[in-house]
Order: structure tokens, then sequence, then C-alpha cells
């Protein structure tokens, strides 16, 4: 019978999801404000 | 004797009679190592760790600590000073002003290192006997190790605002395997281990040494230059 | 195409490229909740390995390429390189922190402790240091050349540290020997789990494209910013 641990993967799939999705987010958000400037510029 | 190493060694000693005539940076790295002891000391229960236990381990956190003040403190002092520009200058080979500044900095953190260890055996009641020998000799295959990182990380972090923060943040990765190897050795040999148990960390130290020393001075012109 | 539409251009590149690699991420998600079989000492907690062990390799690989990157930019001083180089930095960055993050997650349950100082772990957060040294050190420099070179330093020491830590570690668990653990990655896997891995490989290694991609189009559209528009 495998132990009982579901939780703790549940928990590093969703903290994993954060992570990528946070930094790709912060990226393209960084990319928009950048690029604005440079129009600008 | 070969040109650049005459070049080093004159480099070296115009950094070395600058830091005997000012002492901030051996004097201040001297103070902080002692104080560590003594943290340390207040720091473990004397009767839950024999002292010669904790010891290796104590004895290399100071000399690592004390190194990365020693370092960072003398490349300030030469910063303000601007005397690295007037080198630069001159058609020094940037081997050999690297060189210069590894064995000027091997001084210091030599002469820190040798008012440390008597101070650590006398706060730690540690008796070193037939093992002195022996952790002279590692602690100048460390102290390589990590000078020379040191040498390298000091020159750029004195260019940044936070250059005493930008050292150990840079540096701490690197003293890692130099100082792992360094409390190993010096745990076997106040243990009065044969050698044969310390070859595979002094081969490590060994190996450790000769990459970053070539590495570090292929690259100091990098640094240096524009 | 000036400077800033080149940016845009690349940043709307790795954009398309990072949404399919996430896309790709969530096949992955479902493929491990829903195709994989249940392993069965380690039970459902196993599972992390799909993600930890991919973003370990994407990791090393932007860890690797700023090294090389880094020594072939001192050598040709070329600032596409150098912009690569903090590009995959940034994004190796990234990609380590869900390392430390899964891997301790992952240890718990398996090994009953958070830490231990195993190799990949412990190449793990000295992989994470070395990153947050590199970008901390770019951060701290102005002039772009000053930047450029001394990241190149670091980056090419850095690189060079890693087989040392290794070995490090390797010398320091032969004499002292630990206990024996269940090992998380076994040799032989069984097919469903071999190919989720080996998609997720390939996800992973999509993801640190896009992103790098993206990251690198904003380092262009910073610089066009700076110095005004021009080709």
């Amino acid at each position: 019978m495998p132990p009982e641990n579901a939780g703790y993967a549940v928990a590093a799939y969703i903290v994993a999801a954060v992570i990528l999705l946070g930094y790709t987010g912060t990226l393209l958000r960084r990319a928009r404000r950048a690029i604005d400037r440079a129009r600008r510029a | 004797m070969p040109e650049w190493l005459r070049l080093a060694l004159v480099i070296a000693g115009k950094d070395v009679r600058a830091e005997l005539r000012s002492r901030t940076a051996i004097l201040s790295a001297v103070v902080f190592a002692a104080l560590v002891l003594v943290v340390f000391n207040f720091a473990r229960d004397p009767t839950a760790l024999a002292a010669v236990d904790l010891a290796p381990s104590v004895l290399w956190v100071t000399f690592a600590l004390a190194a990365m003040l020693a370092l960072n403190r003398a490349f300030t002092v030469e910063k303000e000073n601007a005397a690295l520009d007037g080198l630069l200058l001159a058609p020094v080979p940037r081997e050999a002003l690297f060189a210069g500044k590894l064995l000027a900095n091997l001084a210091f953190v030599g002469t820190v290192e040798a008012v440390t260890l008597p101070l650590f055996v006398l706060f730690f009641n540690v008796d070193l006997g037939t093992a002195l020998p022996g952790i002279i000799g590692v602690t100048a295959l460390a102290t390589v190790g990590f000078v020379t990182v040191g040498t390298i990380f000091s020159a750029m972090a004195v260019r940044t605002r936070f250059a005493e923060l930008m050292l150990p943040v840079l540096l701490l990765p690197f003293m890692v395997p130099p100082l792992i190897g360094a409390v190993q050795v010096t745990a076997r040999l106040l243990a009065g281990r044969p050698l044969s148990e310390m070859m595979g960390w002094l081969r490590l130290l060994a190996l450790y040494d000769l990459v970053f020393v070539i590495l570090c001075s292929l690259v100091f012109t990098a640094v240096v230059d524009e | 195409m000036t400077a800033s539409e080149g940016a845009e251009s690349l940043v709307r590149r790795g954009t398309v490229i990072t949404a399919a690699a996430l896309l790709g991420v969530a096949g992955v998600y479902v493929l491990a909740w829903g195709y994989t079989p249940i392993e069965a000492r380690q039970g459902v907690a196993q599972k992390i390995f799909y993600l930890h062990v991919p973003s370990a390799w994407s990791a090393l690989l932007a860890f690797s390429l700023v090294g090389i990157v880094s020594a072939l930019y001192l050598w040709l001083n070329d600032p596409r390189l150098d912009r690569f180089a903090a590009a995959s930095a940034e994004v190796g960055l990234a990609f380590s922190a869900v390392m430390l993050t899964t891997g301790p997650i992952w240890a718990k349950p398996i090994w009953g402790t958070w830490w231990t100082w195993d190799a990949r772990l412990t190449l793990t957060l000295f992989l994470f240091f070395l990153f947050i040294g590199y970008l901390a050190l770019r951060a701290a420099l102005q002039d772009p050349g000053e930047r450029a070179r001394f990241s190149a330093v670091i980056g090419i020491l850095g690189l060079l540290l890693v087989p040392f830590i290794h070995l490090s570690v390797y010398l320091f668990r032969t004499l002292h020997p630990q206990p024996v653990v269940l090992k998380p990655s076994r040799p032989s896997l069984p097919p469903e789990m071999l190919r989720t891995l080996l998609i997720s490989g390939a996800v992973f290694l999509l993801l640190y494209i896009g992103l790098v991609t993206i990251r690198y189009g904003l380092a262009l559209a910073e610089e066009a910013g700076e110095h005004g528009d021009a080709a």
C-alpha cells in the first residue's frame, strides 16, 4: 500500500506553477514597459 | 628569475609596505578574528561537545570570515589611493599584476591566520602537538584557494556601491570547497589520523588551487582593463 | 528595423514559444496526475519527479550556457553574448527556484527530512547562490562594458566551481557513509513514467527557450530606451 502523501505532490505542483507563471508574468510586464519606453525615446 | 615573477614581487612588496604603514586591513581582521573566537567559545556548551570536535570548524569559519574582511579592506584602501591606475598605465603584463596582488593578499591573510592560530589554541585549549606542520600546510593550501578567487572578486566588488556586501555574496560559494577540504584535513590531523585518510581532500585542495590560480590570472585583465 | 522594433518582435516570438511551453506544462500536469502510475514505495509524492528533474535540467543548461557564453564574450566582445548570458541567468534562477522548492517538498515525505546535503540538492543550492551573485553583481554595476566583463568573469568562474562542488560532496559522502536511502530516481522506469519525464524535459526546454527570448528582447528594449531608437 503506497504511503498517503498526495498533499506534498499537490503542494509542489502548485508552488512550481506559481513560480513559473509568476516569473513569466513579471517578465512580460517588464517587457511591455521597456518597449513603451523605447518607442517614446 | 623570470621577469613576470620579479614584477609580481615588486608589486606585492609595494602593497605589503603600504599595508605595514597603515595596518588597517590586518588589524581590523585580527581583532575581528579574536572576537569571533570569543563568541564561538560562549556559544557552545562545553559539557555537550568536546572542544576538539568543534575545533576544526571554528578555526576555519574564523579564518574564512577574517580573510574576507582583510581582502575587502586591502582593495578599498588601494581604491582610495587610486594606486592601481598608475600601475595599469605601465606596460605590466596583467598576469604579473595579478600575481603581485595575490602574493600581497596572501601575505595579509597569512599574517591574520598566523596571529589567529595561537589565539585559537589558547581559547579552545587545543593541543596541536605533532599536527602543527600539517596544519600549516593545509592552511597554506586552502588559503591560496580562497584568496585567489577573493582577489578577483574584491577587485570587482570595490567598483560597486555595496562592496562590503558584494564580496561575501560572490565569494562564499567559492570558499566552500577549500573550506570543506581544510576542515576535513584539520580534523583528521588533530585526531592523529594517517596521511592516507586525507589524500583525497588534499588532492581536491591542490587541484582547486591549480585551476583557479591559472583561471583567475587569465581573467584578471577583464577586470582591470577597459 | 529599429532597435525597439527588433526588441518587440523578439518579445512577441518569445511569448508565443512560452505560451506553447506553458500549455505543454499544463499537459505534463495532466499526464503526471492522470496517466502515470503511482509508485509503490514513494506514493503520489513521487510525481514531483516530473517537475523537479526537468527543471533541474533546464537550470543546469541555463547555468552552463551562462558560463560558456561568458567565456565567448571575453574572447569575442560581442554585446549580444552578454545580453544572452544575462537572460539565461535570470531564467535559470527561476528554474533553480522551482528545484529548490520542489526538492525539499519531495524530500520530506520520502526521506523524512526537508533538507539533506546530497549531491543534487547541494548543487541546486549552489546554482541558486551563483545565479543570485551573478545577477546582484550586474545590478550593482552601471557601466555596460564593465557590467558585461565582470559578469562574464563570474560566469566562467562559477561554471568551473560546479565540478568542485560535486567532488566535495562525493568525497564527503564516501567518507561519511549515509544511511541507505530510497533514491528517488530509479534507472529503470516503467514506460509511462519515462515517457512523461522526457515529454516534461522537452516542455521545460521549450519554456527555457521562450523565456530567454522574451528576456533578451527585454534587454534590447531597455537599451533602446536609454540610447534612443537607433538600428
